[in-house]
Parts: C-alpha cells; sequence; structure tokens
C-alpha cells in the first residue's frame, strides 16, 4: 500500500492558511457497523468551490461517508462540520447540502409532474408553515431550463426515462442554490460518450453556480476526468491529492484498472500492471 | 330524503361527510406510502384495547361501561401506532412482520376476552358489536361534534404540512436531505392515519375502516396522474362512498352503514379500474 501523503498535503495547506474556505471539515471520523468498522480514522477537508471525487472499491466505506456527510448516521468517533455546522444542522437549512442519490428511482404511479418534483428541492430552505419564495421558484425553473427538462415540466415523473429523471432530480438538487453538490455514483448506468457530456454539464454548472462538487464512484475514469483532487478511500483514507499525484500501485491494488487507458499512472504501466475491469 | 329528515340520520350524516373528506385526502398518501397494512395494524389494536377494558370489567364490574372500553381502544390504538411508527421509521425489523404479528396477537386476545366475558356473564362484552362491525344505531351528537373536530384537524394538518407530506411521501430519504423533518413527518402521518382509524371504528367496525382509507386513493390514482385531480376525485369517490352507505341503511335499516360504505367505495373502485384498462387498451391500439 502506498504511503499516504495526507499529512504532507494538509501542512501545506496549514501553511497557505486555506482552513476557513473548507466547506466540509472531517476530523478523525470513525464508523463501527455490527462491532466491525466500516471507515477508520478519516481526516478529509474539502475546500470550497474544489472538485472532489472520492473513489474506492465497493464495500470500502464510500456510501458510509456520504451518509454520515448528510447527517443520516451519526460517526462513532470523531467530527464532521459542514460549513461550520453539523452535518443534521446543515442539512436541515435545506441551502446547504444538494444531494443526488445513487440509481435514483421514483415510484410510477406518484401523481406529480416534473416541476413539482423539482420544487420538493425547496421544501426543507422553505421551512414549515410558509409558501415558497418567488424568487426560489423562478431559481428552480431557472435550473429546470438549464438542466434541459423545461419542455418536460408538466410531464408525470413516472414517465421519464433514466436518463431524464436523473437530470429533474440534479435540477431538484440544485433548486435550493446548495452550497456542496453531493452526488453518489451518478455515472452509474450511463455510456462513455454520455459520461463525457455528463461531465463536461457538471463541470459548466459548477462554474457557473460556484458550486462545490463531490463526487463519489467506484468509477476512476470519471472521477479523474472532472476532480481537482481524489481522496481513496478503502475503510481508511489511502491518498488525498491531485489525481496526477495518484500512487499507480495503490490504484492497482484497489481496483485491478488499466491506468494508462485513464491517462494517469504512467509508472503503472511501466511496472507492468494491466487492466482487469 | 330520509337522510336529511331523520335527527339521528341527519347527525349520522354530517359524521360521515366529515370522516369522508379526510379520509379520501388522507387515503391518497395512505396508498402512495403503502400504509394499507399499518392501518390494519392500528385498527385492530383497538380490539386487544377492547379486549383489555373487557377483563377489567370482569375484576371490577362497576367498570363494565362503554368509556372504559373506548378509552381502551384509544390507548391501544396509540400504543400499536407508535410502535409500528417506531419499527417502519427504524427498520430494525421488518414492518410487515411486526404488523402482522402484534395484529393476529391483538386480534386473539380481544376475541379470548370476549369469550370469558360471554361465558361469565352471558351476554356480550359491551361496545363488542361497534368494534368489530361498526355502530348501526344513530350516532349521537357528542360523538358528530368529536367526529368532525377531528376530521377538521386532520384536514388542516394535511393542509398546514402539504408540502411536506408530499415530500416525504415521494422520498423519505430525499426529503430528509433537502431539509425536511422525516421523522416528524412520518409519525405525523402515522398520528393522523390513527385519528381517522379511531373514528371510523365507531362507523365501520375495525375490520371495514380500512375501506375508507384505501379505497377512495386507490380509485383517484387507477384514475389520473396529477396530484391535484387525484385529490379531488379522491375526495368525491370518499363522498360518494359515504352518502351512498348511509343513504342504503336508511332506505333498509337492516342493511348494515359499515358493509353498505365499504361495499359502495369497492364499486367505485371497480369501474374506476374498468375505465383505466379501457383508456389503456384504446391508446395502445391508437399507436
Amino acid at each position: 500500500m502506498a504511503a499516504a501523503p495526507i499529512a504532507d498535503y494538509d501542512g501545506r495547506r496549514a501553511a497557505t492558511k486555506k482552513f476557513m474556505s473548507d466547506i466540509v471539515d472531517i476530523s478523525g471520523v470513525d464508523f463501527a457497523y455490527a462491532g466491525q468498522l466500516v471507515l477508520k480514522q478519516i481526516d478529509l477537508r474539502i475546500e470550497q468551490g474544489s472538485t472532489v471525487g472520492i473513489i474506492g472499491p465497493n464495500g470500502g466505506g464510500k456510501t458510509t461517508l456520504v451518509r454520515l456527510v448528510l447527517g443520516l448516521i451519526q460517526p462513532t468517533r470523531g467530527t464532521i462540520r459542514i460549513q461550520g455546522m453539523m452535518p443534521r444542522q446543515a442539512v436541515r437549512r435545506g441551502d446547504v447540502i444538494g444531494y443526488l442519490p445513487q440509481n435514483p428511482r421514483v415510484p410510477d404511479d406518484f401523481p406529480l409532474n416534473v416541476r413539482q418534483v423539482v420544487r420538493l428541492g425547496l421544501v426543507g430552505k422553505t421551512g414549515m408553515l410558509r409558501p415558497h419564495a418567488q424568487a426560489d421558484l423562478d431559481f428552480a425553473e431557472r435550473m429546470m431550463d438549464r438542466v434541459g427538462i423545461i419542455e418536460l415540466a408538466d410531464q408525470p415523473v413516472g414517465e421519464l426515462s433514466g436518463g431524464q429523471l436523473q437530470r429533474v432530480l440534479i435540477a431538484r438538487a440544485l433548486a435550493a442554490k446548495p452550497k456542496l453538490l453531493l452526488l453518489d455514483e451518478p455515472t452509474t448506468g450511463i455510456d462513455r460518450s454520455g459520461q463525457q457530456r455528463f461531465i463536461e454539464f457538471l463541470t459548466n454548472l459548477k462554474q457557473e453556480l460556484g458550486l462545490t462538487l463531490v463526487m463519489v464512484s467506484h468509477d476512476l475514469r470519471a472521477v479523474t476526468a472532472m476532480s481537482d483532487r481524489i481522496a481513496c478511500l478503502n475503510v481508511k483514507l489511502h491518498y488525498h491529492d491531485v489525481p496526477q499525484h495518484l500512487p499507480a500501485d495503490l490504484i492497482y491494488q484497489m481496483f485491478s484498472c488499466d491506468l494508462q487507458a485513464m491517462g494517469i499512472g504512467q509508472a503503472a504501466a511501466n511496472k507492468g500492471f494491466h487492466c482487469n475491469c | 330524503m330520509q337522510l336529511l329528515t331523520d335527527p339521528g340520520l341527519r347527525l349520522a350524516l354530517v359524521a360521515v361527510v366529515a370522516m369522508g373528506l379526510a379520509c379520501a385526502l388522507l387515503s391518497v398518501f395512505v396508498v402512495l406510502r403503502r400504509w394499507a397494512f399499518i392501518g390494519e395494524g392500528i385498527s385492530h389494536g383497538g380490539l386487544g384495547g377492547a379486549g383489555t377494558a373487557w377483563l377489567v370489567a370482569l375484576l371490577i364490574p362497576q367498570w363494565d361501561q362503554q368509556w372504559l372500553v373506548m378509552t381502551a381502544v384509544v390507548l391501544f390504538c396509540l400504543l400499536m401506532a407508535v410502535g409500528i411508527g417506531y419499527f417502519t421509521r427504524d427498520g430494525i425489523l421488518n414492518s410487515d412482520t411486526v404488523i402482522g404479528i402484534f395484529l393476529v396477537a391483538s386480534v386473539a386476545w380481544g376475541f379470548l376476552a370476549q369469550g370469558m366475558y360471554r361465558a361469565v356473564l352471558h351476554r356480550e362484552p359491551v361496545g363488542f358489536d361497534t368494534l368489530v362491525f361498526g355502530q348501526m344505531r344513530p350516532v349521537s351528537a357528542a360523538f358528530t361534534l368529536a367526529a368532525v373536530v377531528a376530521c377538521a384537524g386532520v384536514i388542516v394538518s394535511m393542509w398546514l404540512f402539504g408540502k411536506e407530506i408530499i415530500a416525504y411521501s415521494f422520498d423519505p430519504l430525499m426529503a430528509q436531505v433537502s431539509g425536511v423533518r422525516a421523522g416528524l413527518m412520518h409519525y405525523l402521518m402515522i398520528l393522523l392515519l390513527t385519528v381517522m382509524v379511531l373514528v371510523g371504528i365507531r362507523m365501520l367496525g375495525s375490520i371495514l375502516v380500512m375501506a375508507m382509507l384505501v379505497l377512495p386513493g386507490a380509485t383517484a390514482l387507477a384514475l389520473s396522474r396529477r396530484l391535484g385531480r387525484v385529490l379531488l376525485i379522491s375526495t368525491a369517490v370518499g363522498l360518494i362512498g359515504v352518502i351512498g352507505g348511509l343513504g342504503a341503511h336508511a332506505w333498509r335499516r337492516y342493511l348494515p352503514v359499515g358493509p353498505c360504505i365499504a361495499l359502495a367505495l369497492f364499486a367505485q373502485f371497480l369501474i374506476a379500474y374498468g375505465v383505466r384498462r379501457c383508456l389503456r387498451a384504446t391508446s395502445i391500439n391508437s399507436q
């Protein structure tokens, strides 16, 4: 296993005094399920405006980390802060985190149209016993236009294709103008050319809205194509730095992938690692 | 016409119309959340409560009163609702299994107590027929008022928390990560369901009460995919069902109210389902 350069990375960042701009601060987090450690001693800081890809093999704890950041579960040890708040507080504000779930599905028979589903993303931000603000409704409409579903606005959500539904849920996740967009395996089920378009689309969206993107995936190719930094997770955080410095042997051990084809880890190819996925 | 001229039936009409409105609106979300079995669990919890009251009445004969039975029914239904709410929210155990277990235990306890009561006092326990089959006699003004207030409370709650209820019903997890207090909405919906079950038991009995809380929503969802229309159709179906059922009872007094209402609702569901099938077949043929 490669030596973890996390300490060096954090040291560099401390020197440049950028901690104040961290939107996510995960510090010393353990999470145990049924007595077994699923995550161990996770330290991860995510800068505002950056794109971070969290990669790792299946069962490496990626989804658990997402659930921790969303406040759905509590860490066994350590702390998580989102914009200085506990995850639950941040989520309850409604305008801090946008979330795109893995394999989004909706009940076919649910009597909501696309516009109504997108507006569900505003419910937390608006709060109980209040109607949505007109400015928020206008922004939700803008997001529908931006993701290319405005023509489908009145269509029942149960009649959409998988791709259309994903765009609806992205618009829903962005409707409340969140600072952080969390994407859980967003490229699953999308072919290569579709992935490329999706990555370009997300990159443009991020620039337009000044978002911080966190993309959790086991799809190394998609993550490395768009991330400023990569966090490599397999129970422990093994690496957190720019994709170009990703230790090839670490990736090989985790994924057994063709690194050369992805344009990273030339050293791995030289060492004779080959594709297995 | 008897519905409007007979004072007892007039009160019953007011009570069932209030119930029809509240149950019809709530039923849309009961169906969308697939909560029919939860409702069954809560309604059958009442029988366990009544059974306990009947056994207490055997020990303390002065307490062999309707109020004790009703209090025990309310307490047990609430207890059942809290238990079901807890298990369905936290996923500690499979909710269907838990409901199935408590439902049969509650019914068994109720019938055991009924058998003991009948063996000792040689008559049916207080409130047994009402609880199981619903009330055939005209309702009192006090009950009508309580039913109207409870139904109004349910309707107002659904109006006030409408967007949260819709978000929670659509996808509880996504609602929670969008900032909705999903736990609060879960228990609120369970509470609303329990209130309507308790009001409905008086008219339809614990066996048939879920007809009011499933059939209007299921009928409306067979006919439309637009929420506004679904709520309107469900309300219309609910009102036609309760007024039709009560009307049948007014026409021939030997016809029990509960089964008449349940069958009126079921007939509408069958018609809606048939219409849907025809429309689908027509649209496939036209393609």
